[in-house]
């Protein structure tokens, strides 16, 4: 089974919950290190705009660059759920390495600001799912443009669209979400 | 904290208690705190029944805020100049006894009417924060003078509501807004300010639902990117006009419902004479309030029809624009379009009044009493405020609010009615907030004594000669009650003990009764007093609410307002001299004001685009609202702080023209002051209007120069004539700093 997250950019306000909920629920400090990132993506010249947001935790690819790319097999994938996690005791940090940050195309390896910072990200808030919770930016969100699950179940309730504005679908790696897109009238086919 | 696939471990001693976050954003948000030890560890939200109460970023970040490390923790005595922000911690018996000395004093040597208590809108409840706890300390001991009226949020609005429908409860319930089949947002961004929980939840299932939506503002919001098919910029200040220009189209295309008109309103002839040209000569058509509003007549036109013939439409009027000159014109001529297109007291429709508009559908107990006292305010009726003003909420009082630092200044030699010379401030940062902040930093410093109960180190508080430390929401027992979606009522169990020395605000006014020998100012805990107030309301079952913190009153379809009004008027007539809605308003002609017309008109304003003024401040400053901060709250906390870096907003073309890039410091000035902070280039603003979101603290550097951004150093403090807050109406020019 994988677990997976959908994200409908048509309701996503860019309005930063998710992104607070998670640094509160995982205790991360104010600093670089954000799980969860949300990217404002303006088009055109005033006044023939256009805006949307995408919010980008980690997509637990089904094949991870940033496995293949880690040095010391720090990152593992989880059978029984398809989540990335990392094992910090084992990564090499950040001053030393940070090789996985090179190769996600959606910036999910995280590092923050400490000396010697050890890898961090968005593990899909397992200590929550495994008590039968969502993940907290899910909850969080005010316009419930988040949801998350089997990604099975994802597809048959959102679709099968892996496109939205700002966003990356890199084929080779497989990652694990569904989108709704937010169409740009002007340009068509950005989605 | 747990490694990534770690099994987590089964903690019996962590608790989870429920409690209600209400930040005057207008929300009433389920917060889920986990308490381990007496700490907070983490925060959840409603996870519950659809719709559920979800928590912004604000009430997220509350574990950051309330346990920030400059939270103020003792109470503290100023040493060096008032305004320095240098104190040094003195104990409560000490500060206690110098506030009651000081009360005694002042009191004695100048009359009740020289202190002024002054309360505010930061993080409320209904117990704790509410002015009635001093009310009624400064009544006991004879010195309760309430002389200030007027709701900073809104005033052009109440105006507006009061005079047209004769009542302040003029909102319906956003679900109603899912059986319209247009929605007109004007200057409105609810993603960003709330106004009520759930209010974007409930655009998005519009939007979803096929429902049209337009938006009128000055910039393309998230709200406006996210939820409208349409935008339409506009110069700040001029909405009256565009909307004055639609009802010309639609008179002229005989669009109007006149039946509506003629069974509920009065004056909608004279207003047509005015729209139509026959009164001054001009006929307000959309070419002429092209130049005026930016707007191209054909948009206007368009606009008009297709808001006209789309039944129901809910023109819902955002209260920023509201905070302009003359924003009570704006506000009038909203409600007088819905009532020409029939949209009055219908599903799916809207009254046109303003868009945070109350609802009043819970009701709750009244909590401490204000005793009558000698020295009260006796009901004077000044002929400048609406006669039926005091039904309304603070609206009380002979001075309008925003004439608080001249009044402060001039006293009675200026015609105001007290000479002011003691201040005791909770609950508020109006040294950061009142409009013209080098005038309120020098009424502050005239007066003898200050008291400042705060959370932290705000501009207000520096100014304090005793500041005392206040608990926050969490650290307390209070009562908050949401107006929607749904209407709800939240109970605040105390979830952790107050931080260091701080006091609820009720110890401290229990406290500081004590010291000045009132022996029956209060009689119950706050858990108490929580249970009295909850007897009067529609909590039928207390020990229910009090453990899972909130509860939900399911209406069984939309509030919509008016609707009695509507359907059978002949039992329900509007609160009004006519009992009809007044488009006309004998009682605002009878007011007699200058710039007070009984009929909505557009009135070029002081400060608009045709001043004079502008060959030397060019650029309309607009003072809007960010997600970081609710008004002046949590402009602090590194989580928000971090998401939003303070700036002052301009577009691209601005820039150029003036050789400035993006991230520059800038100086933003005008003749009452200036600002000196980065600058963010943006397309989503028109050109000639410069953003700086009011709330950013106020911190002059060594040469008196705001670094913090405070839009108020650049905002005159001139109520409009009906009171409108004049905080979006300001000339202003950039330049490389």
């Amino acid at each position: 089974m994988q677990l997976g997250f959908h994200f409908d950019q048509t309701r996503c306000t860019g309005c930063w919950t998710c992104v607070v909920a998670c640094k509160d629920w995982n205790d991360i400090p104010a600093g670089s290190a954000n799980w969860m990132r949300v990217s404002q993506i303006v088009r055109g010249k005033y006044p023939n705009l256009w805006m949307g947001f995408l919010a980008t935790p980690c997509y637990h690819c089904l094949e991870p660059a940033c496995i293949e790319a880690c040095p010391t097999d720090a990152i593992t994938k989880r059978q029984e759920d398809g989540i990335v996690v990392v094992n910090r005791d084992a990564c090499l940090g950040r001053d030393k390495c940070a090789v996985c940050l090179e190769v996600c195309p959606y910036g999910s390896p995280q590092f923050g600001d400490k000396p010697d910072a050890r890898m961090q990200k968005c593990d899909f808030c397992l200590d929550r799912w495994k008590v039968g919770k969502k993940p907290v930016c899910v909850m969080a969100c005010p316009t419930r443009a988040l949801a998350a699950g089997p990604i099975e179940e994802m597809k048959s309730s959102y679709g099968n669209l892996q496109q939205a504005a700002g966003f990356l679908y890199a084929r080779e790696l497989g990652p694990s979400v569904v989108l709704k897109p937010k169409d740009d009238p002007a340009v068509p086919d950005a989605g | 904290m747990l490694e990534d696939g770690d099994i987590p471990e089964t903690d019996a001693q962590e608790r989870i208690i429920p409690t209600v976050c209400s930040c005057h954003c207008g929300g009433c948000c389920v917060v889920k705190a986990h308490v381990k030890d007496g700490i907070i560890t983490r925060i959840e939200t409603d996870d519950g029944e659809e719709p559920q109460l979800r928590a912004c970023l604000r009430g997220r970040a509350w574990r950051q805020r309330v346990y920030a490390p400059d939270r103020i923790k003792y109470p503290m005595k100023r040493i060096g100049a008032r305004g320095e922000g240098r104190f040094e911690p003195i104990s409560w018996d000490e500060a206690l006894d110098t506030i009651a000395g000081e009360l005694r004093r002042i009191r004695n040597t100048y009359g009740p009417e020289a202190i002024l208590f002054w309360g505010g809108g930061g993080d409320m409840g209904m117990l704790q924060d509410s002015g009635k706890r001093m009310a009624r300390l400064l009544a006991l001991m004879d010195s309760f003078v309430n002389l200030y009226w007027g709701i900073a949020s809104f005033e052009g609005g109440v105006f507006a509501d009061m005079s047209t429908f004769g009542t302040y409860w003029t909102g319906s319930t956003r679900d109603d807004l899912l059986n319209s089949r247009l929605i007109l947002m004007w200057g409105w961004d609810p993603s960003v300010t709330i106004q009520d929980t759930n209010t974007a939840w409930y655009l998005a299932q519009a939007r979803e639902a096929g429902v049209r939506i337009i938006s009128v503002d000055p910039r393309f919001t998230s709200s406006t990117a996210t939820f409208a098919h349409q935008w339409i910029p506009i110069w700040p200040g001029t909405d009256a006009a565009m909307l004055i220009a639609m009802a010309n189209v639609i008179i002229t295309k005989n669009l109007h419902d006149q039946a509506f008109l003629d069974k509920y309103t009065v004056g909608f002839d004279k207003f047509k004479e005015y729209v139509m040209g026959q009164e001054d000569g001009v006929p307000k058509t959309p070419e002429w309030a092209e130049p005026i509003t930016g707007v191209p007549a054909e948009t206007i036109r368009n606009l008009a029809h297709e808001y006209a013939k789309t039944k129901p439409s809910a023109l819902i009027a955002g209260i920023g624009p509201g905070r302009s000159a003359y924003g009570e014109q704006y506000h009038r001529a909203a409600i007088t379009l819905s009532a020409m297109t029939g949209n009055i007291g219908i599903p799916g429709g809207s009254s046109g009044s303003r868009s945070w508009g109350t609802v009043g559908l819970l009701q709750i107990g009244p909590g401490m009493k204000i005793p009558k006292s000698p020295a009260r305010d006796k009901p004077v009726q000044p002929k400048n405020k609406l006669p039926n003003r005091a039904t309304a909420p603070f609206g009380h009082g002979t001075v309008n609010s925003c004439l608080l630092n001249d009044a402060l200044l001039k006293g009675r030699a200026g015609g105001y009615p007290a000479d002011h010379k003691l201040m005791y401030i909770n609950n508020s940062n109006v040294l950061n907030q009142w409009p013209n902040t080098g005038k309120t930093v020098a009424a502050f410093k005239n007066l003898e004594f200050i008291v400042v109960e705060e959370q932290f180190m705000t501009p207000t508080a520096r100014f304090a000669d005793i500041l005392l430390p206040s608990t926050t929401f969490l650290e307390q027992c209070d009562l908050v009650m949401g107006a929607q979606m749904p209407p709800n009522y939240g109970y605040r169990t105390k979830v952790i003990e107050p931080l260091g020395e701080c006091k609820s605000q009720l110890d401290i006014a229990s406290a500081l009764a004590e010291r000045l020998g009132i022996a029956d100012f209060n009689d119950k805990s706050a858990d108490e007093w929580v249970e009295q107030m909850l007897q009067s309301s529609y909590v039928t079952d207390i020990p229910a609410l009090r453990e899972k913190g909130f509860q939900k009153i399911t209406l069984p379809e939309p509030h919509v307002a008016f609707r009695k009004q509507i359907e059978d008027p002949d039992n329900n007539p509007f609160p009004t001299p006519s009992g009809k809605i007044e488009i006309y308003s004998q009682v605002i002609a009878d007011m007699n004001k200058p710039d007070l017309p009984p009929i909505p008109k557009y009135i070029e304003s002081w400060e608009s685009r045709n001043d004079p003024l502008r060959a030397k401040y060019p650029l309309q400053l607009i003072t809007t609202h960010t997600r970081r901060r609710a008004h002046t709250q949590f402009d602090n906390i590194p989580w928000l702080r971090e998401l939003d870096p303070h700036s002052v907003g301009m577009n691209s073309t601005d820039a150029e023209a003036r050789s400035i890039k993006d991230g520059d410091m800038v100086r933003v000035f005008n003749d009452r002051g200036q600002i000196i902070i980065p600058v963010k280039i943006i397309e989503t603003i028109r050109p000639g209007v410069v953003d700086i979101p009011q709330g950013a603290w106020y911190a002059p550097d060594e040469n008196g120069i705001d670094r913090g951004g405070c839009c108020n150093v650049l905002t005159l403090d001139r109520p409009s004539p009906g009171w409108a807050w004049p905080t979006n109406t300001a000339l202003v020019q950039i330049e490389k700093a």
